[in-house]
């Protein structure tokens, strides 16, 4: 018998070698095509995951239902003090509702003597968070919307209150998102009122540093940062946070999103700020002329 | 007759490991953490309180005191490995690297790395299979750790070659922790309940013929 078992693994063993150089060949293959083509590769990523995770929906949905039912009981403890607390609060508030529905009239009234219109172009589009990035090595959720609802690489997504991250990857039927705590993430940032720019670059933590700040000085606890718009793909003045400061004396941004529990986010339609075509004349005199007026009017002639 | 039966159940448990890798993609992908390990965060120095007290009350009030302290181990690893000691044959090359290779596209990992060395780091526990068979579970565990830290470092490596940004030391340090941790687990688990056992020498003959 043992004679038998070691003859036909002898007999299978060359093949099984074979086979398995062939798949390590294939893998190294992958991860090098990757290194040098990542696009190529990471559109075949979005696409993979566009035509597996929708799949799971029906069973995704009612875990996470179940687990954050769960995790709401803990919640539920403290219930009643909070109540009392909310009651409280709720009666302090009603007078603040009326001083806020008088300058709301106001308000109104004045922009209507202004005739000021909200720019038309930042609509919205609202997804629902179908799953996050798996690994607490990155920073990502997956929206169930996509190509087909006219998503576009790089535009900015909020939770309603700040900016939560920056659309990479984009499937038919599904967008990844890669949250502002990515270590990927970087978005230019000007802090108020001092107007300093800034890049907000994430780092896997849960308060991302504030890097190229040009006078730290100038900047307090408590400043606001809100998205610059440079660099054209996203859209200027979205609030992302406030500046904090860490142990270590490194300027953070607290962020304003709440990444808790991200079920629904808005991706804002953004069409672009004006570009900059012509950007061989900011480099070389004889390319075609930034500043153009005054030289271009004789050659019309 | 016989033959029929087991070439069934090898077919079955392959199937089984499939999708087993399925259920724990699954649990991955859920959508319950959207956000960063709380363990390494740093206390902002200005309390929120002080500065904005609204804000800070709202923020209380949202808190659903949920915050993400653990890591999960990466059972599929754990779980490849386990079988690969005790039945190579249920987990062929092919289906481990289709498996990883899944894994690797769908949890933002650069595709391929990790899949190879995971292959790599299976198909030798499968050759030492037949050794460590006679051993001690600790034998087991040691040499499972050992190749956990190798590919861990190896993965390192190659990305830092490559110019790929590695992931951060203090999360993958606690993820081999946890995954070594739990390797026993996995091993009670693989046996008990999914009753993939080391193969006595009596049932090898019947899958002798397998390649």
């Amino acid at each position: 018998m043992a004679i038998d078992r070691s003859s036909s693994n002898d007999f299978g063993r060359p093949l099984r070698r074979l086979l398995l150089a062939v798949i390590v060949l294939v893998l190294a293959g992958i991860f090098l095509l990757w290194r040098i083509d990542s696009p190529r590769v990471e559109r075949f990523r979005a696409q993979i995951t566009d035509r597996f995770v929708p799949n799971l929906e029906w069973a995704m949905a009612p875990v996470t239902g179940t687990v954050n039912l769960f995790r709401d009981f803990q919640s539920y403890q403290r219930l009643t003090v909070q109540n009392q607390e909310l009651r409280s609060e709720l009666r302090k508030m009603q007078t603040w509702k009326e001083a806020a529905l008088q300058l709301e009239q106001e308000n109104a009234r004045l922009l209507d003597l202004n005739k000021v219109r909200l720019d038309p172009r930042l609509t919205h589009i609202t997804g629902v968070v179908q799953a996050d990035s798996g690994s607490p090595f990155r920073q990502s959720v997956l929206l169930n919307v996509g190509a087909r609802d006219g998503i576009v690489d790089g535009w900015a997504t909020v939770d309603g209150i700040g900016l939560v991250g920056r659309i990479s990857g984009v499937g038919e039927n599904t967008a990844r998102v890669i949250l502002v705590t990515d270590t990927s993430s970087r978005i230019p940032a000007v802090i108020q009122p001092s107007g300093q720019r800034a890049i907000i670059a994430g780092d896997n933590s849960a308060a991302p540093p504030i890097d190229f700040l040009e006078n730290p000085d100038l900047v307090r606890p408590g400043d606001r940062v809100s998205s610059s718009g440079d660099g054209g793909v996203f859209p200027a003045g979205i609030l992302i946070g406030q500046v904090a400061a860490d142990p270590g004396g490194r300027l953070r941004v607290r962020l304003a999103a709440d990444f808790e529990r991200l079920e629904f986010l808005r991706v804002l339609r953004h069409h672009g700020s004006e570009k900059v075509n012509e950007d061989a004349a900011v480099i070389r005199e004889d390319g075609p002329r930034l500043i153009a007026p005054l030289p271009i009017a004789p050659e019309t002639e | 007759m016989m033959d029929d039966l087991s070439t069934l159940r090898l077919w079955l448990m392959r199937a089984a490991f499939l999708l087993l890798a399925l259920v724990l993609l699954f649990f991955h992908l859920l959508p319950l953490d959207t956000q960063p390990i709380a363990l390494f965060a740093p206390d902002l120095s200005p309390p929120l309180a002080t500065i904005d007290p609204a804000e800070a009350r709202l923020r209380a009030l949202l808190d659903q005191g949920s915050d993400r302290i653990w890591i999960a181990p990466d059972l599929l690893i754990a779980f490849a490995l386990a079988w690969s000691v005790r039945r190579p044959d249920y987990v062929p090359a092919v289906l481990l690297a289709v498996a990883f290779l899944m894994t690797d596209l769908l949890l933002q990992r650069p595709p391929g790395l990790w899949a190879l060395l995971a292959l790599l780091a299976c198909e030798n526990m499968k050759t030492r299979g037949r050794t460590l068979r006679d051993s001690t579970f600790g034998a087991e565990w040691l040499a499972v750790s050992l190749w956990l830290i190798g590919i861990l470092i190896l993965n390192r490596i190659v990305l830092s070659l490559l110019l790929v940004p590695p992931p951060q030391w203090s999360l993958s340090l606690l993820e081999l922790g946890m995954t070594i941790l739990t390797y026993p687990a996995v091993v009670f688990v693989t046996h008990a309940l999914m009753g993939v056992r080391k193969s006595a020498p009596g049932d090898l003959d019947s899958m002798g013929g397998r390649s």
